[in-house]
Parts: structure tokens; sequence; C-alpha cells
């Protein structure tokens, strides 16, 4: 069986035009070399800070965006190579939850056409009877009351309007399920309910997610397996509990330090590695390099090589080998 | 206030540059009667809509002291913002404050001149505010908005407050500040507009810093930097600050002091220890229970089942009662008041009967 994505040194750049008018658009880097898969029934988050590429590649995913070198296979086909009805095929199979919830959905449809509107573009003729059940059924599964139906988005609150688009997503019955940041913007107490809203959903529907996030505590709990992203490179990823309890990238461990405990005590003892760019360090092959914390001008001039340090565990960095001693900012 | 703005006049003072000038404000402070440089008492604010009158803000009452941080936890719509923008009467047309008093240093913000306010704004109370790409004018160099908040209330040179300037930037970390400041809102990215925010704010060292969900929008990273920053001033400067926030991890990391609001009520208040260790009111346990940690796995949250209230919905009862797992018959009719039981209070009717433990 195939895995329902499979990106292989995947390249994609932006023109970006210099300061002076008449200068020739260099082209700027933004996905460089990135190496993932997906498997099947598998939660892949991929957290890193913003401005990484982490939106970037779920574009990339969804066919929203072109890319220059590399190879993009989603359940097999590969993204460049497909027709625009091949496409809308795919498309089918591959859905997307957004961040914000208040512009995903549009304000000029009630709920029924909002989750009808996937049905209709993919000439699914389902008779009127049959379709008022899915609908009730879908709404259901979302742990949204069916009265809701006729509905106007901006009678909901902002989580009943992420569980309206998550329904939307889920209509088609998708293989794969891109989201996008999903709980970043709700309320706390309702964050809890979406985050097990999607574990539950992704077992009962058999899903895949790409699951993108800034918040390691949320991929610790959604996620099967974790990649760290920095500058458009995917710096470590490995299984989620692999990755807290023994992080090797110092990249991996600078995110971890700063991520905050809801325990004053813990609090009072842990110190966030400072966070320092240094710009004479950028001739370094590792984009992490101006701002490590074990910059060793010796070592660090050459590049790294994806290494696996244990089964699923990928790590670029080129401390890797002499790296021996645990990390005090790893999750006991 | 008067008699710092006199020191601040003053040409040694001024000499001694801004440092010197947050110490003597210390000095100052340390003689006045007591430490509590903020004091909000039964604090009632209402919007009008047409006929409408809705109530956001139903009784706050809080001590700030010197040095300290209060952090003010709800979620949205519960009234954690108007309760910032009342400290510094800046609510939006149609709010109004009905009720109570806001004493600084003593005296009460609510009767002051606007002359007096303005004065006021900036040096002894600043606020950062919660949206960093609407907050800044788009058509002014930073360094020209940072400057003249230094500026209206100094009589520094351009020279010393863009110096000023630039030392902030980079505490805030900000590179090649002196660049930067001839640049606009719309060259920097949401986490730099939200440092440079911060910057403003902290520029003339204010006594009490508001703020009012400073790092929602910023990375782990910098956010952990901007804490940092904050603590530091308060321990260098005995900055106080009202914190507003939704997330408890941050408010595990800063706060001394915690209040949780819910439907414009204060729910809970207490320490930052007795609260995380012992939260009493039962809204306050389920934010704790249904928080994703880093530190625990989990494979089911205990989430809070329902969804905030919309503000000033008419209520008979506990505002949360629709929401509580022990709501009982009297909840649903009856509000409960403040209980304080050794410095924690908290607003709920089975807290008399029986202490639940989470």
């Amino acid at each position: 069986m195939k895995n329902p994505v499979e990106i292989k040194n995947l390249y994609k750049s932006y023109p970006r035009r210099g300061l002076h008018l008449l200068s020739k658009p260099e082209d700027k880097t933004v996905l460089h070399n990135v190496t993932m898969q997906v498997a099947e029934r598998e939660i892949v988050g991929l957290v890193g800070e913003s401005g990484c590429g982490k939106t970037t590649l779920a574009k990339v995913l969804l066919g929203l965006e072109s890319y220059q070198a590399g190879s993009v296979k989603v359940n097999g086909l590969e993204l460049k190579d497909l027709s625009k009805a091949g496409f809308k095929k795919l498309r089918r199979q591959v859905q997307v939850v957004f961040q914000d919830p208040y512009s995903s959905l549009d304000p000029r449809q009630t709920v029924r056409q909002i989750l009808c509107e996937p049905w209709d573009i993919h000439n699914m003729h389902l008779d009127p009877a049959e379709r008022e059940k899915l609908l009730c059924a879908l709404l259901r599964s979302v742990g949204l009351d069916p009265l809701y139906l006729d509905r106007w988005p901006h009678e909901f609150s902002g989580g009943q309007r992420q569980r309206i688009a998550i329904a939307r997503a889920l209509a088609l019955e998708p293989q794969l399920l891109v989201a996008d940041e999903p709980v970043s913007a709700l309320d706390v107490s309702v964050q809890a309910q979406i985050l097990n809203l999607l574990k539950d959903i992704s077992r009962t529907r058999a899903l895949s997610m790409l699951f993108i996030s800034h918040d390691f505590a949320v991929a610790r709990f959604l996620c099967d397996r974790i990649a760290v992203m920095y500058r458009g490179q995917i710096l470590e990823s490995a299984p989620t509990e692999q990755l807290l309890l023994n992080p090797q990238h110092p990249y991996t461990e600078a995110l971890l330090s700063a991520v905050p405990m809801p325990d004053p005590h813990m609090q009072k003892v842990r110190q966030p590695i400072p966070l320092k760019y240094q710009p004479k360090r950028t001739q370094s092959p590792c984009p992490y390099a101006p701002r490590c914390q074990y910059y060793q001008a010796a070592q660090c001039g050459r590049s790294a090589a994806e290494t696996e340090i244990s089964a699923g565990h990928f790590c670029a960095c080129v401390r890797l080998p002499f790296q021996k001693e645990k990390s005090s900012y790893a999750i006991q | 206030m008067a008699l710092w703005r006199k020191t601040a006049d003053n040409k040694t003072a001024r000499r001694a540059g801004i440092d010197g000038r947050a110490q003597i404000a210390i000095i100052l402070n340390m003689n006045a009667s007591e430490d509590t440089v903020l004091q909000v008492e039964d604090l009632r604010v209402c919007f009008r809509h047409g006929q409408n009158r809705t109530e956001v803000l139903r009784g706050l009452s809080y001590r700030l002291q010197k040095g300290k941080v209060l952090a003010v936890v709800g979620e949205s719509g519960c009234g954690k913002t108007v309760h910032a923008l009342s400290l510094l009467k800046l609510l939006p047309p149609g709010g109004k404050i009905t009720g109570g008093r806001i004493l600084y240093q003593g005296k009460d913000i609510l009767s002051l001149s606007a002359e007096e306010l303005r004065k006021l704004r900036g040096a002894g109370l600043s606020m950062i505010f919660q949206d960093p790409m609407t907050s800044l004018n788009p058509i002014r160099t930073i360094g020209k908005q940072i400057t003249e908040t230094i500026e209206a209330h100094t009589s520094y040179s351009n020279l010393r407050a863009r110096a000023q300037a630039v030392r902030l930037l980079k505490k805030v970390g900000i590179s090649n500040a002196r660049k930067r400041l001839e640049e606009y809102p719309f060259q920097f990215s949401g986490g730099q507009r939200q440092r440079i925010m911060i910057a403003m704010a902290l520029c003339l060292q204010p006594n009490v810093l508001i703020a009012d969900e400073p790092t929602t929008a910023l990375d782990v990273t910098i956010q952990a930097q901007i804490l940092k920053l904050i603590r530091d001033l308060q321990r260098q400067s005995g900055m106080a600050a009202v914190f507003i926030t939704h997330n408890l991890a941050i408010v595990a990391d800063i706060a001394d002091e915690v209040l949780v609001l819910y439907g414009g009520y204060c729910v809970e208040q207490a320490t930052v220890h007795a609260l995380f260790s012992k939260p009493l009111h039962p809204y306050t346990q389920g934010l704790l229970g249904s928080l994703v940690s880093l530190n625990k796995k989990v494979e089911h949250l205990p989430a809070i089942e329902g969804y905030p209230p919309a503000p000033g919905m008419p209520e008979k009862g506990c505002p949360f009662a629709p929401r509580c797992p022990y709501a009982g018959e009297k909840c649903h009719s009856c509000l409960p008041p403040l209980i304080e039981q050794e410095q924690h209070k908290v607003r709920c009717w089975l807290v008399e009967k029986n202490e639940k433990s989470r």
C-alpha cells in the first residue's frame, strides 16, 4: 500500500524583487530539500516558528502552490503531472481545515450550503432524503446538533465554526486531512474539545493527517510523529515520544526549552535557551547555525547529512556523533 | 505623581537618565504609605447598543502591589480586554464605567481631567495592546512613533529619545535597531510589530504595565524572551503588571497572583501557587484539566462541555452553571457571593459545603 503523502527532496522558491526597480528578481528559497512521508492512519505534526514554511508545504500538498524541484506524491500521484481533471479527482481525497474559523466560512452561506457545496462540486447527485440523512450524520459526528443546518456562520462561536469547517472537510470522506493550526485561534476550553474531536475522527475514519502547529504541547497530544522545521528545512523528525524524550537537534532543544509549563514550581527552575542571532555565521551550510547554542566554527562549516539515529528518528546536525549526553530540556 | 514629575524635571535627575528616574520613583513609592500601586474597587462597565444595555464587567476588585504581576485569565467575551481599557479610560464609544473606583497610587483615575490622564498614560500606566497589526500608525516610521511617546512626556532631545528607542528595540530582540527606526510598520513581521508595541509601552519605564495578550501572536521562543524582559524590568525597577491572557502556562511562568474571570464576574482569585495546586472553582479546575501540557501524555482531554457565554447574557445565578458538572438548583437561581478563605477568593456555592479536589 502506498503512503498517502510521499515528499522527496522538495524545493520551492519565490521570486523576490531587489530594492532597485530594475534589478532582476532573485529567488528566495522557502522549502529546501524537504523529505517526509505521512503513512496511512498516521498523524504527522509539523512544528516550527512562524515563517519557516509550514503553511507553504501544506499549500504545495493541496496543489495551491507549485514547486520547482523534487517530487510530491499524494496517493501515489505526482502532483506536477496531474491534469486539471486529475486534480479535481484527487481533491476529493485531500481536504483542509484552516486556522481561522472566522474567515474560512462564507458568511453568505448557511451551514447546509457550506456542507453541500463539496458534494455539488464533485457531482455527487444524492437524492434529497439521503442527503438530509448524511448531513445530519455529518453534523452529529462533529458534535453539533442537526437543528443548526439552516443557520448562518455568524450565529456560531469560534469553536462551533471550527466544527463546521471540520464537517465540511469530512463531507467527501477524504483519506488525508491537512489541518493548518486548527486550534490556535480558539479559547482554551474549546481547544480541548476540538483536539479531542480531531483525534476521534482520525481514529474512526481511518484518516491520515498533516497537522501544522507551533505548539509542541498540542502536537504531543495529537500526533504520532513530529517533524521540526526551520527556514524551510526539516531538521529533525521522530515518533512523538522519541522526539520529546530525546531531542537531538539544538533547535528542537531550544524550542522545547521555550514552551512554558503550566506549573509555577517547574517554571521557576526552567530557563529558556536565549535566542541570539549572529549574522556572521550565515556562511555555514546549516540553516540554524546563526542561532545555534552549540556552534563551533570548526565543525559547523560542513553540511550535515540527515542521519537515522534510531528507528524513525532522523536528525541533521554535525554534532550528532559527538553528542552523547541527554538534553536537560528533554521531557520527563 | 506630581512629585515624580518634578524630580523628572530636575537637572540632576535628567543627567542620571531614565534609570535614575526610575530609581527615584522607587524611593518615592517606598516612602508612600503602602506598596499598592493600583487598586480597583467594584469596577462595573456597561455597553449600550441603542436601547439595550449590557453589563460586561460586574464588580471587579483587586489590589496590585509594586513589583508584582497580576494575571487576569479568561476566555473571549469574559471582559478581560474591557477591564484593561477601562484602567486607562480608553473604552470605545458606547462603553461606560458605571460604578466602582480605580485608584492609581491613591488617586482616583476616574476623576482625573483629560490633561492629567494624558500625563498618566504611558508614563505611569502603560499598555500593550492586543492587535499588533492595527495598533501602529502605518504611515509613520516606527522611530517617530517610539520617540513621540518619549518626547511628549520628558524634555529629552530628539537625539536622546532616539538613543533610548534604539536601546529598547535591542532589548526586545530587534536586530539592526538603529537602521530599522527609519522603517515603516509594514516592513516588520507580526511578531516584530508586537515587540515594537512592547518597546513603546516600556519606553518610559511605567510603574504599571497593562499587557493585553502581549504574546498571543508570537512564537514560543520570542514569547519566552519577552516574558524574561518583563520579569527583568520588574526586578530592576519595581514595575507592576496586569497581565491579561488565556494561556495558563504563561500565568504559571510570570504571575504572582491570578484572577479568573468568567462572564464578567471574578470567579476565583488566589496566589499562583494556590491556584495551580488547589483550584476551587469548577471552571478553574476545568481549565487546568483541559490544558494540553507538554509534560503529560493523555489519551483524551477532559474538556469543559459547552461554549463560553456571550457577553451580557441576562443571567440569574452563577454564570458558569450551564456548563458546570456540579451545578445544582441553587446555582441556577442565585449568584454565589465571593467567599474568601485564607487569601483565596472563590465565587461558588459548592465551596462552603465540601472542598472538591481536582
